[in-house]
């Protein structure tokens, strides 16, 4: 046990994913030698975080305002909208720079072991808003695990009688890369997933 | 593909162990508890992750430790492959390919094979589906890694689906059972599809093995019975195995229900073993059993070094005394070319040449070496 004031600060920082005690005391002996300024900044940026961040009302984005700015954003297409999981799925889909629709983002993936089931997601919202804004086309793009692929058929079930047209994203092969590469599992999917030229 | 270094920490009763096998026959002698089932358990969850003894994980972990942690190094065609797996009393195991961290059994049985023999390996006949079930799951796995995923995948959505039907019972949203129960049929069409596929494979060198240990001419059959479908056509396609999979788990829903479990699927299939008909579970002697059991394994054995153009590590865990002195004499006369491993508490049962050496807790000793 350090002096209290340190322990409690080493217990809030191994509460942090990823961080264990040895991390969470490294950081915060770090913290004790930075100039009190950058301590402040520290704490300041996580306070305005929290206060300043909120759920944008149309597609529960993480943003500053009431709308996020993809929402806000009158060059995109909403007729398109793609389904994420969480937030940041956002930015990876974003860097590829091939989408230019809106997205929705669920909150999860239907898991029953870990209590969550479609009633804790955002599925109701996402049906209100393809009968609403004159969605075309849902783009899937739940993660490829057990999980995922159980929420995104679900999402086929309850859209498919709202009439829109519902895809998922497909599973390949990386690109640039050599077929000698891939591993197994990924040429599997791959495989699976072929198209017709 | 051969051993060539193990090192064990805190497994069973070894605190500190490490040893350097001979590439081809190692016969490891040593009295009750002296720990010799244990090191050839350790070299079997390097290949496969998991026991052979079937024991669950914690009580793999030596006594008063907190983790335990096993290192190998084989030697293969293409090269070495270092498996490292350390095993937390409480938790998940953390596994190593070569310094990279492994996802899963496919990264390993893609570079590692191993087929073990066990003292009681006639349960493989005599005892229920699920180790028949075992058997060809772990076979097929290493003829085709990637089974692995399937077979995870299938087990994690049947965690789900069960999770659901516990906690809901009957209030669960029937939308959300739809699609659990649709991907287990998805994700078992390909879990059912390898197992004919391994058993296809197996069973024509089983029944030749069979008649050589034996001596008997009743030959072997299989058939795959599926829970709520009955007997399944060894050359059924997937799509027609999935619809017949989502079939039955649509018939055994109000069961599932009334259960709070997941009542048909893969997990539940049984595979008959058959002489002339006859089920070799319940009506066949004790030897006959055995003899079909170390058919399979052997038949395994040569399958997997055809495959692999490379013959896998064989463990033999105390088998010799087991067996009556002509099964006993067709065994040594049978074994293969590569590396092999025999364990044995009295030396003069197992008449075979190779190494000896001498085990007791934390320690393996060359014969004559002090």
């Amino acid at each position: 046990m350090f002096e209290p004031p340190i322990q409690r600060l080493i217990d809030e920082l191994a509460r942090l994913p990823g961080i264990g005690r040895k991390s969470a005391q490294r950081l915060a002996f770090h913290l004790l030698t930075v100039e009190e300024e950058d301590a402040r900044r520290l704490s300041r940026a996580i306070l305005e975080m929290r206060e300043q961040v909120r759920l944008c009302r149309r597609c529960f984005n993480v943003t500053d305002s009431d709308e996020c700015s993809i929402c806000r954003d009158l060059r995109r297409d909403a007729t398109l909208v793609c389904v994420v999981e969480r937030p940041q799925d956002i930015v990876v889909v974003e860097r590829s720079r091939e989408f230019r629709g809106r997205y929705h983002v669920l909150g999860g993936a239907v898991s029953p072991i870990e209590g969550i089931g479609p009633e804790r997601l955002r599925f109701r919202e996402l049906v209100e808003r393809v009968r609403t804004e004159g969605i075309t086309e849902v783009i899937i793009a739940t993660n490829p695990s057990v999980e995922g692929d159980a929420t995104a058929l679900y999402l086929a079930k309850v859209l498919k009688p709202e009439g829109v047209k519902v895809t998922r994203l497909a599973s390949g092969l990386p690109v640039g890369g050599d077929l000698d590469y891939a591993d197994e599992l990924t040429l599997g999917r791959a495989l699976v997933g072929r198209q017709e030229m | 593909m051969f051993l060539t270094w193990l090192q064990l920490r805190d497994f069973r009763c070894h605190a500190v162990l490490e040893f350097r096998p001979d590439p081809e026959l190692n016969v490891l002698v040593g009295g009750n508890g002296a720990g010799k089932s244990s090191v050839l358990e350790a070299i079997g969850y390097l290949a496969t992750l998991r026991s052979f003894r079937r024991s669950p994980e914690a009580a793999l972990v030596r006594v008063d430790a907190e983790a335990a942690v096993l290192r190998g190094e084989f030697q293969g065609e293409a090269g070495t492959v270092r498996v490292e797996v350390e095993l937390p009393r409480q938790g998940r195991q953390r596994v190593h390919v070569d310094g990279k961290r492994a996802q899963g059994r496919a990264d390993v049985a893609a570079r590692v094979a191993l087929v073990a023999f066990l003292p009681d390996d006639l349960d493989l006949v005599k005892r229920g589906p699920s180790y028949r079930r075992e058997f060809v799951d772990d076979l097929a796995v290493q003829l085709w890694p990637t089974a692995a995923v399937d077979q995870q995948e299938y087990e994690r959505a049947l965690r789900q689906r069960n999770a659901l039907l516990r906690r809901e019972g009957r209030r669960a949203d029937p939308t959300t059972l739809e699609v659990w129960g649709e991907r287990l049929a998805a994700l078992g069409a390909g879990v059912v599809r390898r197992r004919l596929d391994a058993l296809g494979a197996v069973a024509g060198g089983a029944e030749d093995l069979c008649r050589m240990l034996g001596g008997g001419g009743e030959g072997l059959a299989w058939e795959y019975v599926a829970a709520g479908l009955g007997r399944i056509a060894p050359d059924a396609a997937p799509v027609e195995l999935e619809m017949r999979l989502a079939a039955a788990g649509a018939r055994a829903r109000e069961e599932d229900l009334e259960r709070r479990t997941t009542t048909v699927g893969p997990h539940r299939d049984e595979v008959l073993l058959l002489a002339s008909g006859r089920d070799l579970r319940t009506r066949a002697s004790q030897g006959e059993q055995r003899t079909v059991a170390l058919a399979l394994r052997l038949a395994a054995f040569d399958l997997l070094a055809e495959r692999r153009r490379s013959a896998p590590v064989l463990v033999l865990d105390d088998v010799f005394s087991e067996l009556d002195g002509v099964r006993r004499a067709r065994l040594v006369e049978r074994l293969p070319q590569g590396q092999v491993f025999v364990s044995t508490a009295h030396g003069e049962d197992a008449p075979v040449g190779g190494l000896r050496w001498r085990v007791e807790p934390g320690m393996v000793q060359a014969e004559g070496e002090v």
